[in-house]
């Protein structure tokens, strides 16, 4: 080989070579990769009882290491004969957010950066142009007159168009009504992101961060364990509560009671008086299909 | 130029550029990262579940100082304390009351202290239809006149439920009494600061404001 071939080669590979070492850069930045052991975890549907016990005491493990709390992470199953529907009633949303943080403080979402399942919007009386709704309103003191103030979660649609398209099944929606996301088979393609509607999917872009005083301890798999980086939450109506019997946290926290939840087969219900009984319903984009299980009412 | 020259010029200028931008990226040198303010830690008054108010039912529950209901420590049971109006028909409180400011119903129609308060004995309730309430039973108090909200309240559509929506797992499901939430003398949910917005991940400059507001 003689010199000038030598160098052409030899420029090219190394060009080559630092391209590729230029292009694995993300990797560098990445701080949580997963243990052989999670790497290797079976699909949360085939998993058996035994393979769910391992795993739940690895989770456990794994929080009490880095948030030097030991946690309870339990399977819940849907229980028999209920299917949940939550009712919000926008005569009575005064727009506080508490519903936002409570939320925040129940399932372990990052704080920094930001994930907050609920986002509240205020929207001027008289129009429902959600497009055009205030999401960054800060007062002095809320209600406002002239505005009525509409939280917005993941609606838990029974025809959830973040189901149809992801592409490994780690979202799928649960007898009780609850689409639930597997996140240790999330490949973080954020194709449901793209599909909701509702701009109701969280993607974690970093490690989420959880001060320590703040975790709450009482978790499920598929619900409020805490996640890691590169993969989609979102509101799965508190599974670790409404699975146990008990309220979301947001409608615990709210102060004018405009959050009514529960079994939508059950005749004596809150919700299956209201929806008897009220008059003026709403379904966000109800237009699209995804015959959502979010009702908003008004009072009169 | 020979075509052999061409070949070896092009490929100086593709392995230095290439080499260039990735060595550009692997130092951080192109990216501009901007540093984010630090979002501060919600104020822990936002994430109180409990009830504004406290009811009467619930001091006995817990065993609290009940003395402010103890109306006969300062009336005389055989007097009942007078009405005092001012000349535009308002009610003048008592300046030993000065802590109960009066605001029920619409331009105050329902600010008189015995349409609700029985005059002969202060520690009952009286609605129009006759009936004696304890302080303990105030909800059918209030149901007397707000009918429709007393139904709602019944079926679990009105005011606050704290617990289980399974009524399986517990015989009381905690539900919160009028007075939990509205203070009986002047009703009104009063107005509260809200907790704090939104910080989106990219910060949204004030012209450009997204059609959804969302990030």
């Amino acid at each position: 080989m003689g010199r000038r071939s030598f160098l052409r080669t030899s420029a090219v590979v190394t060009t080559g070579l630092v391209a590729l070492a230029a292009s694995l850069k993300p990797l560098l930045e990445m701080n949580d990769f997963p243990t052989m052991e999670r790497f290797l975890q079976k699909y949360y549907k085939e998993m058996t009882p035994q393979d769910m016990a391992k795993v739940l005491q690895r989770i456990e493990d794994e929080v009490e290491k880095q948030y030097g709390l030991r946690p309870h992470v339990r399977d819940l199953k849907p229980l028999e004969g209920v299917e949940f529907v939550y009712c919000l009633n926008l005569t009575r949303c005064i727009g506080c957010r508490k519903c936002v943080h409570a939320c925040v403080a129940e399932n372990n979402e990052s704080r920094d950066p930001e994930i907050q399942y609920i986002r509240v919007l205020r929207l001027p009386d008289g129009s429902l142009d959600i497009d055009k709704a205030d999401h960054f309103y800060a007062p002095e003191s809320v209600p406002e007159k002239g505005y009525f103030y509409m939280p917005v979660q993941c609606q838990q649609c029974k025809n959830p168009p973040c189901v149809k398209v992801c592409p490994v099944h780690a979202t799928w929606q649960e007898a009780d009504g609850i689409t639930v996301v597997d996140y240790d088979w999330c490949i973080g393609c954020r194709y449901c992101e793209a599909a909701c509607p509702y701009w109701a999917r969280r993607f974690n872009f970093t490690k989420p961060s959880i001060p320590k005083e703040r975790l709450n301890p009482d978790m499920a798999y598929l619900g409020n364990r805490p996640r890691r980086q590169g993969v989609m939450e979102k509101c799965h109506f508190c599974i670790q509560r409404t699975r146990a019997g008990r309220y979301p946290a947001c409608l615990e926290v709210c102060p004018a009671g405009a959050r009514k939840f529960g079994n939508i087969l059950d005749p004596n219900s809150e919700v299956s008086y209201i929806l008897k009984n009220k008059r003026v319903f709403i379904q966000l984009k109800e237009e699209l299909g995804t015959a959502p299980r979010f009702f908003y009412y008004f009072d009169v | 130029m020979t075509a052999h020259a061409k070949t070896g010029v092009t490929l100086a200028v593709v392995c230095v550029s290439f080499s260039a931008l990735a060595l550009a990226f692997l130092t951080d040198s192109v990216q501009t990262r901007q540093a984010r303010p630090a979002i501060p830690l919600v104020d822990t008054n936002f994430l109180d579940r409990s009830t504004t108010r406290r009811s009467y039912a619930d001091l006995v529950r817990a065993g609290d100082d009940l003395s402010d209901f103890d109306c006969y420590a300062c009336h005389d049971k055989k007097a009942p304390p007078p009405l005092r109006l001012d000349t535009d028909g308002n009610i003048i409180v008592a300046k030993e009351h000065a802590d109960i400011v009066m605001g029920h119903g619409r331009h105050g129609r329902n600010n008189n202290c015995f349409n609700c308060h029985n005059e002969t004995n202060l520690v009952l309730l009286q609605p129009r239809d006759g009936r004696e309430l304890k302080f303990e039973d105030s909800t059918k108090l209030c149901g007397s006149c707000h009918g429709p909200t007393l139904r709602d309240w019944d079926a679990g559509a009105h005011g606050r439920t704290s617990g289980y929506w399974d009524e399986t797992r517990v015989k009381d499901r905690q539900r919160k009494d009028c007075v939990n939430c509205h203070n009986p003398h002047s009703p009104r949910f009063p107005s509260r600061q809200p907790a704090p917005g939104p910080h989106p991940l990219k910060e949204l400059t004030a012209t450009a404001a997204p059609p959804g507001g969302h990030a």
